[in-house]
């Protein structure tokens, strides 16, 4: 019982315990949300909740694994019966215990791959026809209120298109969606019957299917899908009332983020009365191109009736400096619930803002800070006496530090800076890194010498296990907990982590906000994007812009991000690295007069 | 049989090391040096990994030959013999443990290519293994030793260079206060240390905790001419087994070739920007400090067994191997000619001593002094004769300045010379 409160704030103590009703949990970043809904589970069960009766849904499997470990370390072995999974996990469980066929899933790629197979001669592009079926299945193409917007007469509408569009491409968009749904209700169906002919499911299905095995969507039909809804709360379903009655207590995590179909399918668990506890921070929505809209956060309360809002304003992560920049930079979006965090640590050193000459510099000088930290790499590269007595007394390892970028393909040149250092770094995400491609060499030259006994080295996550299960890893499970290195990754797959010194590289209009091969830009997302950034850091946070940057197969030259202009002055320091031919030149001017 | 074995040297695809760390010129210069057996270093580099694999043969008894083809005649008759390969690699791991940044460097030794590979394989897992010969990796060095053991049983690891300040185990800046701080557990299994070039078997002596592992030395070299600069003299059968099993229970192993310990790096404390060398002693009266900038000077490895030491200076173990100090031939031969180590006129020198003795440990510890003499000069006869006797004198290194070397003094060097008959 003490353990279940200890050290809990006092907004932290009621999300804990506010257990009867729909509660919504505003939590900014570093407000302890993992470590609430943690107590929270344990506070259920030490009430008598059974452990079959909670159901926590997390965003990513990380997020899962992380809260599985901590809710086994406070309440000892054996808390197993809990639900502790993502979406996707929760709909095959679901799917397989009352399913009796057996099925195969498809991950991406195979889907992608079945949608080549079938459309090969019509020049279609299978990856855009892939996502536009998976939006069609997770309710985003239709889950707008149609009277909102002229565009969805065809039916069919990308979501992150709806917003702040040009009159020239709406009117495009508009020609296209009618003569488009035509055919994509054609590809629909064909993928729909080929899936079913193969026994497989979608990523999607995960979602959908235990929705229509709870009589509220009809997948094989592209009409009836958007068609049978209902009212959700309504329903006298069998199977879900039996889920109803087991899931008595759900929490849901990352709510800002999830899709339709997820929103439909926690709608029809949770019921109309509601033991739906949701967690999340509109200000970090991040994921509205796969479908995500923040709007479900802002309408919890009139969605669940009765629902009680507990907003948690402690921050334990960030300096207050780090905390008041970026609250003061986030404050300029509209779509928000308005929320003051209080830093609980030291206001700590302004932000770092750095002009380099071009990319390739702004690799180097995230390096040579990373080595002034670490205090030296190697005999030949002992920092120098004053910057090592700057950092000393400190104590740093590789995995303190992550570099942020908005788009994988800004990691190259990073990546390229890093090898040159031989700094140990892992790049997150589903991006080709070089390290990736030449471990894949080495590891298959080395197998060849290991040829007789050639032991199979399963990733630390697999164990156990199924091969459905195995699926649903990304590239993020992959990585050896035990290796400490630097952390490469996208504001995306930043989320939900921390480290005492971030860097986020291309601070320049152009990738943030993120308007490059992009005509259309949501700028109230791409500011909670660079908000995600800039709020994993703990001490302290490096904007870095270069002046020349070689990307895309361009070479541009972008100003700095309109985003650093949100920041208040006295929060940040600038320095300018000067071009190196440049500095030449100043010197012998210099010399000269 | 008695041999000399350096066990840690780097290969081309290390940084700051000579394009000519190459297994042919590895094997010419051993045989320069007197080296029987030395280590292939860096196995752990895919390109040098897959070089070893092409130009090496297995001997059947866990070391390898070069194969002949790759064999070169520009090798004097003296020196010509026999050099065995033993796979050997260094590990850098940079990590915190209790609060603190540790960086500490681990040799490995393994008796074949599987057991290379599967250790690569296994730390190919963990981070870069291609950006450098010596990989960077941030491992804990107790998971460093669990993951090579696991690969292979026979495998050994050996902390590298133990005391230098900011890559070692005992290091001041980043490493243990005991064996048992950094590997727990599995303690153990670390049956041998690397001296490094600052520190000798006597000042290890004085920690009793060391009193049952055997003190290596190697060279560490980063190009052909420092390989052997301090080695190994084993007195067992030439194989990988005979090898490790000296190194685990002592017996065959008789002892090490040693620099001055003054002369390397960091013996003293010091600033090098400064241009201040300090005793251990003068740090204390300092506070630590610099006297010229007030900076922290960098403590070095005498100061740093002082601190851990348990027992006085001049202590002996019973029982423990004896070792030689030495000073690179060609450093001696540019003190006799009053030139710089790299000129021509040391190279000739040089060049025609091992022509006329054979290799270089046989001149520096075996060559009769009158033979010398008759072959060289007199101020070299009696060069080798003090630093056969250890009677030199030499200015400490510190923070990272290699030590300086007087055999003579000025005055000596004048009465030497007058007694000198024609060259
Ligand atoms: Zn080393
Ligand atoms: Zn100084």
């Amino acid at each position: 019982m003490t353990q279940i409160f200890h050290d809990l704030n006092e907004s932290q103590r009621q999300a804990v315990t506010t257990t009867e009703g729909p509660v919504l949990v505003v939590a900014g970043p570093g407000t302890g949300k993992t470590l609430t809904i943690v107590r929270r589970i344990a506070y259920l069960i030490q009430q008598g909740a059974k452990q079959e009766n909670i159901l926590a849904v997390t965003f990513t499997n990380r997020a899962a694994r992380e809260m599985k470990g901590r809710v086994n370390a406070l309440l000892g072995s054996g808390a197993d019966k809990i639900f502790i999974g993502t979406f996707h996990l929760l709909g095959l469980k679901i799917i397989r215990d009352n399913l009796t066929d057996e099925f195969i899933l498809y991950n991406r790629d195979e889907q992608t791959k079945l949608v080549k197979a079938l459309f090969k001669d019509s020049g279609m592009n299978a990856r855009q026809a892939a996502d536009r079926i998976s939006r069609i299945k997770s309710f985003t193409e239709d889950s707008y209120d149609p009277s909102e917007s002229p565009l969805v007469e065809g039916g069919i509408i990308n979501p992150p298109l709806k917003k702040g569009l040009g009159s020239r491409c709406r009117e495009a968009l508009q020609r296209e969606a009618g003569g488009f749904s035509e055919q994509i209700k054609r590809v629909y169906g064909l993928y729909q019957s080929a899936l079913a002919k193969n026994s497989a499911f979608d990523f999607d299905d995960l979602i959908l299917k235990p929705i229509e095995m709870f009589g509220n969507a009809d997948s094989c039909h592209f009409e009836t899908l958007k068609r049978v809804q209902g009212d959700i709360a309504d329903n006298d379903n069998a199977l879900l009332k039996k889920y109803r009655e087991r899931f008595k207590y759900i929490i849901v995590d990352e709510y800002q983020d999830i899709n339709p179909a997820q929103y439909r399918l926690l709608r029809l668990l949770a019921g109309s009365d509601g033991r739906i506890c949701a967690v999340g921070d509109p200000d970090q929505a991040i994921y509205s191109f796969r479908g995500a809209d923040v709007e479900h956060f802002l309408n919890f309360t009139k969605d669940f009736g009765g629902a009680r809002t507990i907003t948690l304003t402690d921050n334990y992560r960030s300096t207050g400096v780090i905390l008041n920049a970026s609250g003061a930079m986030i404050k300029n979006n509209l779509k928000r619930i308005d929320k003051e965090l209080r830093p609980a640590g030291e206001s700590g050193s302004p932000l770092n803002i750095i002009s380099a000459p071009d990319d390739k510099a702004e690799g180097r000088i995230i390096v040579s800070e990373i080595e002034k930290r670490i205090g030296g790499t190697s005999h030949f590269k002992l920092i120098n006496k004053k910057a090592a007595d700057e950092f000393s007394g400190q104590s740093y390892r590789f995995s303190d530090f992550a570099v942020i970028f908005r788009t994988n393909a800004q990691a190259r040149a990073i990546e390229e800076a890093f090898i040159e250092s031989g700094i140990p770094y892992q790049v997150i995400g589903k991006g080709n890194s070089i390290q990736k491609k030449e471990l894949e060499e080495t590891v298959s030259y080395l197998r060849s010498i290991l040829k007789p006994e050639n032991p199979p080295i399963p990733p630390f996550a697999k164990g156990g296990l199924t091969a459905n299960e195995e699926k649903l890893l990304t590239a993020a499970d992959f990585y050896d907990p035990k290796a400490e290195a630097v952390t490469l990754m996208t504001m995306h797959t930043a989320k939900g982590l921390e480290f005492k010194v971030v860097f986020i590289a291309g601070v320049e209009d152009g990738l943030i906000p993120f308007t490059l091969n992009k005509e259309d830009v949501d700028i109230e997302e791409e500011r909670r994007l660079f908000y995600v950034g800039m709020t994993r850091a703990k001490d302290e946070l490096f904007l870095i812009h270069a002046r020349n940057r070689f990307i895309y197969g361009q070479r541009l030259s972008p100003s700095p991000s309109t985003f650093l202009g949100e920041l208040p002055d006295q929060f940040v320091q600038n320095r300018v690295i000067a071009d190196k031919i440049r500095s030449r030149e100043k010197d012998r001017q210099i010399g000269l007069f | 049989m008695r041999f000399i074995a350096d066990l840690h040297i780097h290969s081309k695809y290390s940084r700051a090391t000579s394009k000519d760390m190459s297994p042919e010129s590895i094997w010419r210069w051993a045989q320069l040096k007197g080296i029987t057996v030395i280590g292939t270093g860096d196995f752990t580099h895919p390109k040098w990994f897959k070089e070893l694999n092409e130009k090496l043969g297995s001997s059947g008894n866990g070391l390898f030959k070069l194969k002949d083809e790759f064999k070169s005649d520009n090798v004097p008759a003296s020196c010509k013999a026999d050099v065995s390969f033993l796979l050997s690699a260094e590990i850098s791991c940079i990590y915190g443990k209790n609060g603190k940044t540790r960086k500490i460097h681990s040799i490995i030794f393994v008796p074949d290519f599987t057991d290379a590979a599967k250790i690569n394989l296994a730390l190919s897992k963990i981070g870069n293994l291609t950006a450098d010969g010596r990989p960077i990796l941030g491992l804990d060095a107790k998971e460093l030793l669990k993951i090579t053991m696991d690969a292979s049983p026979d495998a050994m690891l050996v902390p590298a260079h133990a005391w230098t300040p900011h890559f070692s185990v005992f290091g001041a800046a980043s490493g243990f206060d005991s064996l048992e701080e950094c590997y727990e557990e599995l303690t153990p299994y670390i049956y041998a240390i690397e001296t490094g070039l600052s520190s000798d078997p006597a000042m290890n002596r004085r920690l009793s905790a060391l009193d049952r592992i055997t003190l290596i030395s190697n060279s560490d070299a980063h190009s052909p001419a420092k390989i052997g600069r301090e080695s190994n003299i084993f007195d067992t059968e030439i194989s990988y087994k005979a090898m490790i099993d000296a190194l685990k229970t002592g017996k065959g192993f008789t002892g090490t070739i040693e620099f001055f310990p003054e002369e390397g790096k960091y013996h003293y404390d010091g600033h090098r920007l400064c241009e201040v060398s300090l005793s251990p002693k003068e740090t204390i009266k300092h506070n630590g400090l610099c006297p010229v900038c007030g900076k922290k000077v960098t403590i070095g490895v005498m100061h740093r067994v002082e601190k851990l030491a348990d027992r006085e200076e001049g202590f002996k173990l019973k029982g423990a191997p004896s070792f030689h100090s030495i000073i690179p031939l060609p450093e001696i031969i540019a003190e006799t000619l009053k030139v710089g180590v790299n000129s021509k006129a040391v190279d000739n020198v040089y060049q025609s001593m091992l022509y006329k003795f054979g290799n270089e440990f046989k001149i520096l510890m075996d060559v009769p002094l009158n033979d010398i003499e008759k072959a060289g000069s007199p101020l070299l006869r009696e060069a080798i004769s003090r630093m056969r006797e250890g009677r030199v004198h030499i200015a400490p290194g510190y923070d990272g300045e290699y030590g300086k070397i007087k055999i003579f003094e000025a005055v000596e060097r004048k009465e030497i010379k007058g007694q000198e008959t024609l060259f």
